[in-house]
């Protein structure tokens, strides 16, 4: 089978830093890939390697088969990439930014093709409005019909849903699921919950290295995901075991938050805890650890 | 393909009203220059004695002051054209786009250095009233035109590139227009530093290099292959070394 992208021992070092050592991973035809890594991990770095946009200080990478070379241009129009500062000509309309980018690649977009467009990225009301005006769940849409509209095989979104509200996120997650049907992608994010709702396979980086690539359920187990237990309590004068308090606030209540390893449910505890002890909770929630969470607390087990 | 790149640089170029600030500057500022010329000179020619205008020419006092003038205010227009060229495609990233696509380096320079032309051509074309203001009256030789036209034309186009090669450099459009603006002025002064040499190869070779000795044989129609050589070589070296700044990111 035919794979979309090869990395082999791919390095690149500025100076004496090394940005990314030796990643060699795969990608499936018709997969979701999710490209895992804390903020600062070598992700973007990688994906301009990925591209061509950055020549590697060694190893290879393949497309469809073929090694990639920056001074050829025949992977060309097999890879549409969404960076994470996105491309656009604000001066621009939907309709002449993807009449452009169809000419960069040498193709024309016919009328069928242009409604395609319009219909799977919502762009009907904003098509004819300079991208200047239009917000930022719009730019990002454009931005990926701009990198779609000449049919790639293969596509690359480096952190695609950074800065996005959530109803954005949602439709976004939408389109790529739509687009997964016909298409392979890889992505990378540093919000696991994210990864995990999309990807098939992982790979998963941390300071340039790589932790662990393949199926996501299988890495899902060596990654042990943590909590976080936040809550409000008026009184600031007690003291709670484990729990951290972070911040007062201007009528006196106390936030704290407690960590925990586990993914077991903690409210219950922490709530008849704080009822025994009379400690008044005002409000509290959880949140699951992100993934730059586990990094920190990976490297922090390792000193 | 270079129609497509060259269509879209001319749409961001008049999408925003620098272009047409710039153009209505140019011509304005130009016209109060002419102007200028003619009240002195018809001023110049009631008072002296008329013994003495047999050295005055009207087309040495006007005509060719005029683009010498046109030349100076070039000198501020053009860098202020060329400036985004590239640096406004870095800062956005769209710089990228090309890279993606199979647009070649050259392609994306000539589309850049055209789209300058044209609009420094455009500042040409409302200069043009000028000669037809004093036609027949002061000058009535196409010819002069021409050549002071073909003059002001090489060197817009030594400057664009020369412009054009600093914004390749940058993201800062504000240091790439200081940087163009100190470079031509450099290729200005290098001439009057030959007259400060006593060495006959150094300030022979000053000589060559500055621009204005050319531009002023150009201007006066004493046209020679040296000159046009200069031309071509300052053209091609920029060109050159802006290509070789965009190529860069295949090797590092």
């Amino acid at each position: 089978m035919e794979i979309p992208l090869k990395v082999e021992s791919l390095s690149k070092t500025f100076g004496q830093r090394k940005i990314v050592s030796d990643l060699s991973f795969q990608v499936k035809l018709g997969s979701i890939h999710g490209f895992l890594g804390p903020n600062g991990a070598g992700k973007s770095t990688t994906i301009k390697m990925l591209t061509g946009l950055m020549l590697p200080t060694s190893g290879s990478v393949e497309i469809f088969g073929k090694k990639l070379d920056p001074t050829q241009s025949n992977y060309k129009s097999l890879i549409g990439l969404l960076p994470e500062h996105l491309p656009l000509y604000l001066d621009m309309t939907p309709r002449e930014s993807l009449q452009f980018m169809m000419k960069l690649h040498h193709q024309k977009l016919d009328s069928s093709r242009e409604e395609q467009m319009i219909e799977l990225y919502g762009l009907k009301e904003v098509y004819e409005r300079p991208i200047g005006h239009l917000s930022r769940g719009f730019r990002q849409r454009i931005g990926l019909a701009q990198a779609m509209v000449f049919d790639p095989k293969l596509i690359i979104l480096d952190e695609p849903t950074n800065g996005l509200d959530p109803q954005s996120v949602v439709e976004f997650r939408e389109i790529l699921r739509h687009l997964s049907k016909t298409k392979t992608i890889l992505f990378s994010s540093h919000i696991l919950s994210e990864v995990e709702l999309l990807c098939d396979e992982v790979t998963i980086i941390h300071q340039g290295q790589i932790k662990g690539s393949g199926p996501i359920e299988i890495l899902g187990k060596q990654f042990k995901r943590g909590q976080k237990i936040h809550f409000l309590t008026k009184n600031s004068e007690v003291q709670i075991p484990n729990a951290k308090k972070n911040q007062t606030n201007t009528q006196g209540e106390v936030l704290w938050t407690i960590d925990f390893t586990d993914e077991n449910d903690h409210r219950r505890e922490v709530f008849e805890y704080c009822a025994e002890k009379k400690i008044q909770i005002l409000e509290l929630w959880t949140e699951k650890s992100d993934l730059e969470d586990l990094f920190l607390q990976l490297t922090e087990s390792k000193k | 393909m270079i129609y497509h790149l060259l269509k879209k640089e001319l749409h961001s170029i008049f999408s925003t009203p620098l272009a047409y600030i710039l153009v209505s500057l140019y011509s304005l500022i130009s016209g109060v220059m002419f102007f200028n010329l003619l009240v002195t000179y018809s001023d110049g020619i009631q008072v002296v004695n008329p013994e003495m205008l047999k050295g005055i020419s009207f087309v040495d006092e006007v005509v060719l002051r005029l683009f010498a003038n046109m030349n100076f205010l070039l000198l501020l227009f053009i860098p202020l054209i060329t400036m985004r060229s590239f640096s406004e495609e870095y800062k956005n990233q769209t710089i990228n786009l090309y890279w993606l696509s199979p647009v070649k380096e050259w392609e994306l320079l000539l589309a850049k250095q055209l789209a300058a032309l044209i609009v420094i051509l455009s500042f040409m074309a409302m200069t043009l009233i000028y000669p037809m203001v004093i036609w027949g009256v002061g000058i009535n030789d196409l010819s002069l035109l021409v050549q002071c036209y073909f003059a002001i034309l090489l060197n817009s186009l030594a400057y664009i590139s020369i412009g054009v090669f600093f914004s390749s450099l940058t993201e800062n459009q504000v240091v790439s227009a200081i940087l163009t603006i100190l470079s031509i002025m450099l290729l200005w002064m290098i001439s009057w530093g030959a007259h400060l040499s006593s060495n006959y190869y150094l300030s022979e070779l000053m000589a060559y290099l500055g621009i204005t000795v050319h531009f002023e044989r150009l201007l006066r129609g004493t046209i020679n292959s040296q000159d046009l050589v200069y031309y071509v070589s300052v053209i091609f070296i920029f060109s050159f070394l802006s290509l070789k700044k965009l190529g860069m990111r295949k090797f590092i």
